[in-house]
């Protein structure tokens, strides 16, 4: 579906990757990574400054209006729709733009508006509606003619917690569909709930791309597990722990999960000591990203 | 490219109008005001007299009756595209599977079209009920004016078409945007029937975009071209279409250009 070959612009640096239709695709990075020169690539919006891409085989910036018909893209800094029009009718300017029948706009809209929430206020103009309405309407207008493939940009930003639920149920049903969708986001519960894939950016440099659970390993393979003790603290020296911590009756285990698993720590633990209470944390993808602003993950490029 | 969605802007260009009722009738009353304040300032001007250096004061009365009229439907939105490159939205009209240029030419045309039928017949009718003008030269001159008036309407949207690339590096065209209406205003003939040229002047003015928009018309209108001088009119029309839709071509290819290589 998107291919880059050796792709520099701006502070992208020889990014090299190819996205099969059908897959979800997480963008994460540190603010300024290179995530939406990404995705305006992918859409044709930048020409590469070396490299090449293509988007559905063909060059996105030669071949974007024929794109446009099978695509649908929202970019945080760009509006999707007239500022001086109703919602109403900026949705009726797509249904002329994509040709649709009357009868499958109809059917479509109430169902977007109803998932999406817009319906009450579907007469206002744009320019009248907060950041939270005006990105159900936008996200609205990108799905109404089933796009093949989706590129968004922070889509969340605005909504609230039932919006982003029913934003998330609907893309799923999409992915379903065979829609391919690529999301830029901060949002990591957005990423890990749509994306089977992440592509990680960091200061340009596609540094990841592979599954989620790959990623985490790599880039942040320190779990925790708690224990509430109940016996007497145990020989811990044999462990391969990155770290642990006693307080009160609270023994608190830092590791590294490519080393140890917490099975194993926890076998080990039954056979030295008892214990009344076990939790374990394990890594987040919102922790890759604040390793990666903090500058910790270049041990990790070495290391690779 | 395909008719069919601009066809349907232009409808819905239309019908937005329609929405708009105390609009339309100001819009009306606007026109009259305009066209009787010239006449009482040409009425001023001949004082009594009835022709002036050949001019006669219903052609005078002629010219800018049909003239104003034609401005009423000679609606160009001059700022389709640079509102577009000043808020960004233009990148998202860039990947839309239809041409930007075609829904512009579809939006002002369906608004054209309601201004023809809302605001220049009534005001024509009036004007011509009350102050009268001269009648078509011939049926066949009838037909060749209404061409020609098309040809003036796009030479009129060319030009606007052409200006409104300038978004891309200007951002704002207001000034030039003003200019130009200045130039058209003054040097179409509309105002000042160039008649009341020096003949220098004339034959310079002639040639430039400004006179075939509303004169060229009004001229066959009243019969004063001969077959080869209306042949002549339409190429300077047709060129100056050709001239300003290439220039506005090239500019728009550059400003996209703008856009994906440096990315705004």
């Amino acid at each position: 579906m998107i291919c880059f070959e050796h792709v520099s612009k701006f502070v992208l640096s020889d990014v090299s990757i190819y996205i099969p239709a059908g897959t979800s695709v997480g963008l994460i990075g540190a603010s300024g990574a290179g995530k939406t020169t990404f995705l305006k690539l992918a859409c044709g919006l930048l020409s590469p400054e070396r490299g090449f891409v293509r988007t559905m085989r063909k060059n996105p910036v030669t071949h974007r209006s024929e794109l446009g018909v099978s695509m649908g893209v929202m970019l945080n800094d760009i509006p999707v729709l007239a500022d001086d029009n109703s919602v109403k009718s900026n949705f009726d300017d797509l249904r002329i733009i994509y040709r649709m029948t009357e009868g499958g706009y109809k059917e479509e809209y109430r169902i977007l508006a109803d998932v999406l929430g817009f319906g009450s206020y579907e007469n206002e103009t744009i320019n009248a509606l907060s950041l939270g309405q005006r990105r159900r309407v936008e996200l609205g207008a990108l799905l109404l003619r089933h796009p093949k493939l989706l590129l968004l940009d922070e889509p969340t930003i605005g909504l609230d917690q039932t919006a982003k639920e029913n934003l998330r149920m609907l893309l799923a049903e999409r992915q379903k569909e065979g829609m391919t969708l690529i999301i830029s986001s901060h949002d990591m519960g957005e990423i890990s709930a749509l994306c089977e894939r992440i592509a990680l950016l960091d200061h340009g440099m596609l540094t990841y791309y592979g599954e989620r659970e790959l990623l985490l390993k790599r880039f942040a393979p320190m779990d925790t597990l708690e224990v509430i003790l109940s016996g007497p603290l145990p020989d811990l020296e044999d462990l391969p722990l990155h770290s642990f911590m006693l307080n009160q009756n609270k023994l608190t285990l830092t590791y590294n999960s490519n080393h140890v698993s917490s099975a194993e720590l926890l076998h080990h633990l039954l056979k030295k000591t008892s214990f009344t209470g076990v939790t374990t944390y394990k890594s987040e993808l919102a922790d890759v990203i604040k390793r990666i602003e903090k500058g910790e993950t270049n041990e990790f490029y070495r290391g690779k | 490219m395909k008719l069919s969605p601009y066809l349907a802007f232009a409808k819905k260009s239309f019908l937005s109008r329609s929405a708009y009722r105390f609009d339309h009738f100001m819009g009306i009353l606007n026109t009259l005001l305009r066209i009787f304040i010239f006449w009482g300032i040409y009425l001023a001007l001949y004082n009594g007299k009835s022709e002036v250096d050949g001019v006669t004061m219903t052609m005078v009365t002629t010219n800018f009756i049909l003239s104003m009229g034609l401005s009423t439907v000679f609606c160009v939105n001059d700022f389709y595209l640079p509102s577009r490159i000043q808020n960004g939205s233009i990148a998202n009209e860039m990947l839309l599977p239809v041409s930007i240029h075609g829904r512009m030419l579809a939006d002002n045309l369906g608004n054209a079209l309601f201004q023809l039928v809302f605001h220049f017949i009534p005001a024509v009718v009036i004007s011509v009920l009350v102050i009268g003008i001269h009648a078509p030269a011939s049926v066949a001159m009838f037909a060749l004016f209404l061409l020609s008036a098309i040809f003036g309407y796009g030479v009129l949207w060319t030009i606007s078409f052409a200006l409104q690339m300038l978004a891309f590096w200007l951002i704002n065209v207001w000034s030039i945007m003003t200019i130009k209406n200045v130039f058209i205003n003054v040097l179409s003939g509309s105002m000042i029937p160039l008649w009341f040229m020096p003949d220098w002047m004339k034959g310079v003015l002639m040639f430039t975009p400004f006179s075939s928009i509303y004169f060229t018309p009004v001229q066959i209108y009243l019969g004063q071209l001969s077959v080869p001088e209306i042949l002549k009119g339409f190429g300077i029309q047709l060129i100056w279409i050709l001239v300003f839709v290439f220039l506005g071509k090239v500019l728009w290819k550059q400003g996209q250009k703008k856009l994906v290589v440096q990315g705004g």
